[in-house]
């Protein structure tokens, strides 16, 4: 009986500058494979369906349980975490590419520091007096709860931003991840009293006003994250706290 | 970096203002526009008092400059600044969203073209007057009759799509049940506005009156 | 000397929380970590942490928590160190909840808890089912804030290669790669703390990410720092068995009342939802009444392959039991374990709300690591600190569930002050240290990476070794141990060994190279499974995790010691030390009796 075999089509380029070329994979099928064994079926044996040998490919990963969003990348086109992506559910040949709107490292790898650095820039976090035992956390209704747990469980992966059509080359938009991120801090007790900071932050270049409102990020969101009503949220503390501090002069 | 800078904050008021500059006064101003030219659905001499009073105000120019003229200019050149800033993916990420936002960007283009050859030929062309019969005159044409179909439709969607915008992007419609409506009340705007431009051009290239009935 | 200059090597829990402590106390801090430090594998913790906060009315203690994790490890652990682990768990609870977690609350606003295996109280709180990634994310923040402030810099995208070592046989550096352009690099420091998590990829596969390979330290080891109780391993109970990895079913699914069970009559073709309730063998409350489904790790384990490989009463087509959810209502699944639920979903296509799901037993945590002394997270080599998995204190012959997030936190909360100390405490810094030190591992290092791409006669595949090595490792050194099996195994380590040295790289490129730091990182793995090997080979008695069916009694007379394995030239010797038992008298570890 003839092995069912199936195949990858990967979008390689050894670096940024240099030219791109397709490979061709033909792999053996097995149940529940995802598109990481695929990788590392190819890992094992690169040799392109022509017979050419070739180089195992490059591509992030980690947890493989959609956790750590190390695997983002397009497959098939579209914008998603590789360890979810089932064999069975994928059209064939499956379509391997990088995200785009990443600088590329290699092959499948992008580097997204752009989305620390903008966690940064948008002070996402609770400043804290010091890691001293100085007593509990402030008491926070089930309800908030409920609300910011779901934001929390971000993993920026970057699917949002490469859905986005206005962040690119172009523009500067930190995109729905931080978005988000600033409206769970804002969301926090202690977090609420510097909520000034980052909406300031979320108004200058890059920030807010640059969303126009695609809805895109919430589609691609492999957590299921309300990315469109944190959009919305900020968007309305942004133009309070605007108009406040125009009013005060400051 | 700490706080926006006055200057880093430039763009979010110039953002803000484009946004809101579509609803008020330009929105304001298309509905507007469409109750007052309604009165050709009743009869040509309401319609020749009414736009006679328009043409009257005190002022004139520098409240069309003020509400009209600059308003549009803004809103549009700042728009085709932030369209050229996007980048469209509405064909390898087909939902309908994306394609709304690209739609309101080549809507947006087509008002714009639209309300300036309105503007030449009905506001500047006419020396400022606009009587119903140079109206219907125009609206013989064919072709004419189609370009205002498609700039109604074209300005209907823009701003039916940009009050959905809008709402979200002012935080007014926040959770996606309220989006949702927001976008329903859009949708109600814009298809109202289609009808009744349709119905109002329609109206001058037949020559008809379907609410004069009440005026004998 | 001047400001002392401090470097921590892994960006999970415990690097972060040291991080934290050696910034906060004015000493700059440059952080490495293989992954950005958000994707680090703490993410994928998913129950909970255990604090006795006592907010439940039970009389629950920080003793009691104490006893449980020393009972639960089978007394193998350090005790006194464990006991300040348990006292500071509450304070480490208010300060991750200061820090923003956002754990879920009782209607009064406070911090609501749940009940884990090996224990009878609600100590765990969590942060719906994917705690770990909750707390990483606000120690993350954290760090990024003091980056902000220049206190930390970050070096993301980097490997662990080696540590500088002066001729005094003293940590003054580190030695690195650079995995964008495979650069190697030293980076001088006057104390390391390494935060390098677990070993999982030594067992092929398991429920650890990736990066979890135990390269960094095997390395270590091979510079001279002890590696301690390697023979422990725990295989959690519950995994959804997986052909890249086995993902992990929280006990936290058991914790909110999930059930164990398998069809009374084997070979029962049904599916698990049509068989009746009087047809359900649910064998852990039946065997263990006490602690029902929630009795440690080690103990559901072995009972789940007693059910499948003895009683041959496992599920048909495949090795699993079935853990059942279906009868806790949707609303509190939704809420408390939404995270793994969906994870399930996802990988195997069927919905546990309305299905019970199919698991099986999987390598995943390792009680072994890195020896560190008992006060400091200090290893043998100065200037060498270890917190987190990667080390071997805490949690004796078992971990309990829960517990790992808590021992991560509070080892890096001592390693970060210790280090900090120890360089003030240095008559000369590293910079006094000559560059030929430096230079020395460097090029050392160079050599290393340069004999792997430069051989082109290579015939090895690298995934085939690894594959290899994970499978005889995960047959024979997890649950059930046989020494004839551990001496095959040894045999077979060799022989993989020897085909190591004509591996075939097959990428020799110089830029985002995978492969490269891939068969580093497998050289190092091949000499970390000889040791864990070497270690169960030796222990002839049954001690939590590890269990002889040739010798099923925990045996204190010769037993009750911590393996201490150093590396000679090549050579892997055993050396032992007593434990550290002044708190808590030993007693008989059993989780039968009736409640």
């Amino acid at each position: 009986m003839a092995e069912k075999t199936f195949i990858v089509r990967i979008k390689r380029q050894q670096r940024a500058d240099e030219s791109v070329r397709w490979e061709e994979y033909e792999l053996r099928y097995r149940p529940h494979m995802n598109v990481i064994i695929c990788l590392r079926d190819i890992a094992e044996r690169p040799f392109t369906r022509g017979g050419v040998e070739s180089t195992p490919v490059s591509y992030d990963a980690n947890c493989l349980e959609e956790v750590c969003g190390a695997c983002a990348m397009l497959i098939n086109g579209t914008a998603r975490q590789a360890c979810t992506a089932l064999v069975d559910d994928l059209e064939k040949p499956i379509r391997l590419e990088p995200l785009t709107k990443f600088p590329l490292i290699r092959d499948l790898v992008v580097d997204r520091s752009k989305m620390f650095e903008d966690l940064k820039r948008t002070h996402c976090w609770i400043p804290i007096d010091g890691t001293y035992n100085i007593g509990e956390g402030p008491r926070m209704a089930p309800a908030v709860q409920e609300k910011g747990y779901p934001l929390a469980r971000c993993i920026t992966c970057g699917n949002c931003l490469e859905v986005c059509p206005k962040v690119n080359s172009n523009d500067s938009f930190v995109g729905a991840a931080i978005v988000s991120q600033v409206r769970l801090f804002n969301m926090h007790p202690t977090g609420a009293m510097h909520s000034a900071e980052r909406l300031d932050a979320l108004m200058g270049p890059g920030g807010i006003a640059e969303c126009d409102n695609a809805q895109n990020c919430v589609k691609a969101c492999p957590k299921g994250i309300p990315l469109t009503e944190s959009l919305a949220a900020v968007n309305g503390q942004v133009l309070v706290h605007a108009v406040k501090s125009w009013l005060r002069g400051e | 970096m700490s706080a926006a800078t006055a200057e880093s904050k430039t763009s979010y008021i110039l953002d803000k203002l484009q946004s809101l500059s579509g609803v008020i006064p330009i929105g304001a101003y298309l509905l507007d526009h469409l109750w007052s030219n309604s009165y050709a659905l009743v009869s040509i001499e309401k319609y020749n008092q009414v736009s006679g009073d328009l043409q009257t105000v005190p002022w004139r120019i520098a409240l069309e400059a003020a509400v009209l003229w600059i308003p549009i200019l803004f809103h549009s050149l700042y728009g085709f600044y932030i369209w050229s800033k996007g980048k469209s993916n509405a064909l390898s990420h087909p939902w309908m969203s994306n394609w709304m936002y690209l739609l309101q960007r080549w809507t947006g283009l087509i008002a714009f073209v639209f309300i300036g050859w309105h503007l030449y030929t009905e506001r500047f062309g006419g020396h400022g007057v606009t009587r119903y019969a140079g109206v219907a005159e125009d609206m013989a044409n064919p072709l004419y009759v189609a370009a205002y179909i498609i700039g109604v439709v074209a300005c209907s969607f823009h701003l039916g799509n940009g009050l959905w915008n809008f709402a979200c992007k002012w935080g007014i419609a926040i959770t996606p049940k309220a989006q949702r409506a927001a976008g329903w009340f859009g949708a109600l705007v814009g298809v109202s506005c289609t009808l009744a431009g349709i119905v109002i051009v329609l109206g001058f290239h037949y020559a008809w009156f379907p609410l004069g009935g009440y005026v004998q | 000397m001047t400001v002392p200059k401090i470097i921590v090597v892994g960006g999970g829990l415990a690097g972060l929380m040291a991080t934290i402590r050696v910034a906060e106390s004015g000493v700059p801090v440059d952080l490495f970590s293989i992954v950005p430090v958000k994707r680090s594998h703490s993410v994928c913790a998913q129950g909970g942490i255990n604090a006795a906060k006592n907010l439940k009315g039970e009389g629950d203690s920080t003793w009691k928590h104490f006893d449980d994790t020393i009972y639960g490890g089978d007394f193998l652990a350090n005790q006194p160190l464990v006991k300040g682990m348990c006292d500071a768990a509450p304070a480490i609870i208010d300060l991750l909840d200061r820090m923003g977690v956002m754990f879920n609350r009782t209607p009064e606003g406070l911090l609501d808890f749940r009940r884990f295996g090996g224990t009878l109280f609600h100590r765990t709180a969590f942060a719906g089912a994917t705690t770990g990634q909750q707390l990483l994310y606000a120690l993350d923040e954290q760090v990024r804030r003091f980056e902000s402030e220049d206190k930390v810099r970050k070096f993301e995208g980097w490997t662990f290669l080696s540590v500088v070592l002066d001729d005094g046989g003293v940590c003054r550096g580190i030695c690195v790669m650079d995995l964008k352009t495979m650069e190697i690099r030293t980076f001088p420091c006057d104390a390391a703390i390494f935060c390098t998590g677990g070993i999982g990829a030594v067992f092929g596969r398991s429920t650890n990410s990736v990066v979890c390979t135990g390269s960094a330290q095997s390395a270590l080891f091979q510079q001279g720092v002890y590696y301690a109780n390697g023979e422990f391993i725990q295989v959690h109970p519950t995994a959804i068995p997986g052909e890249d990895k086995c993902r992990l079913m929280s006990e936290s699914a058991r914790g909110e009342g999930g059930r164990v069970w398998v069809p009374k009559q084997a070979g029962d073709t049904r599916r698990g939802k049509d068989i009746p309730e009087s047809e359900r063998f649910y064998f852990l409350e039946e065997w263990y009444p006490k602690y029902g489904n929630l009795v440690p790790r080690d103990v559901a384990t072995r009972a789940i392959h007693k059910i499948v490989f003895e009683l041959k009463m496992g599920l048909v087509g495949e090795p699993a039991v079935y853990l059942d959810v279906t009868h806790i209502p949707r609303e509190v699944l939704d809420r408390k374990l939404e995270g793994i639920l969906e994870i399930y979903e996802k990988f195997v296509g069927v919905d546990p709300h309305v299905e019970p799901m199919k698991v099986f037993p999987a390598m995943h945590y390792t009680m072994g690591g890195l020896w560190v002394d008992n006060e400091h997270q200090a290893t043998n080599v100065p200037g060498i600190y270890a917190a987190g998995e990667c080390d071997y204190q805490y949690h004796g012959a078992n971990r309990l569930g829960a517990n790992s997030l808590v021992s991560c936190i509070y080892g890096g909360m001592l390693a970060g002050p210790a280090a900090v100390e120890y360089s003030r405490g240095l008559e000369s810094g590293c910079e006094s240290v000559p560059a030929a030190i430096f230079e020395r591992e460097r090029v050392r290092q160079q050599d290393i990476s340069d004999a792997l791409l430069n051989q082109h006669k290579g015939t090895e595949n690298p995934i085939t070794i690894w594959r290899e090595m994970g499978d005889i490792m995960t047959e024979n050194v997890t649950v059930i141990r046989y020494n004839a099996n551990l001496e095959k195994t040894l045999v077979k380590l060799d022989e993989l060994s020897e085909r190591f040295t004509r591996i075939n790289l097959q990428d020799r490129t110089q830029w985002a190279n995978q492969t490269l730091s891939f068969v580093r990182e497998l050289g190092n793995m091949l000499i970390l499974a000889r040791v864990i090997t070497l270690g169960a080979l030796a222990r002839n008695e049954t001690r939590g995790a590890h269990y002889k069916p040739e010798f099923p009694e925990r045996d204190d007379a010769n037993w009750l010691k911590t393996t201490k394995a150093s590396y000679n030239g090549g050579e892997i010797i055993l050396n032992y030390e007593p434990v550290d038992t002044s708190l808590l008298p030993l007693r008989e570890r059993k989780y039968t009796a009736k409640s």
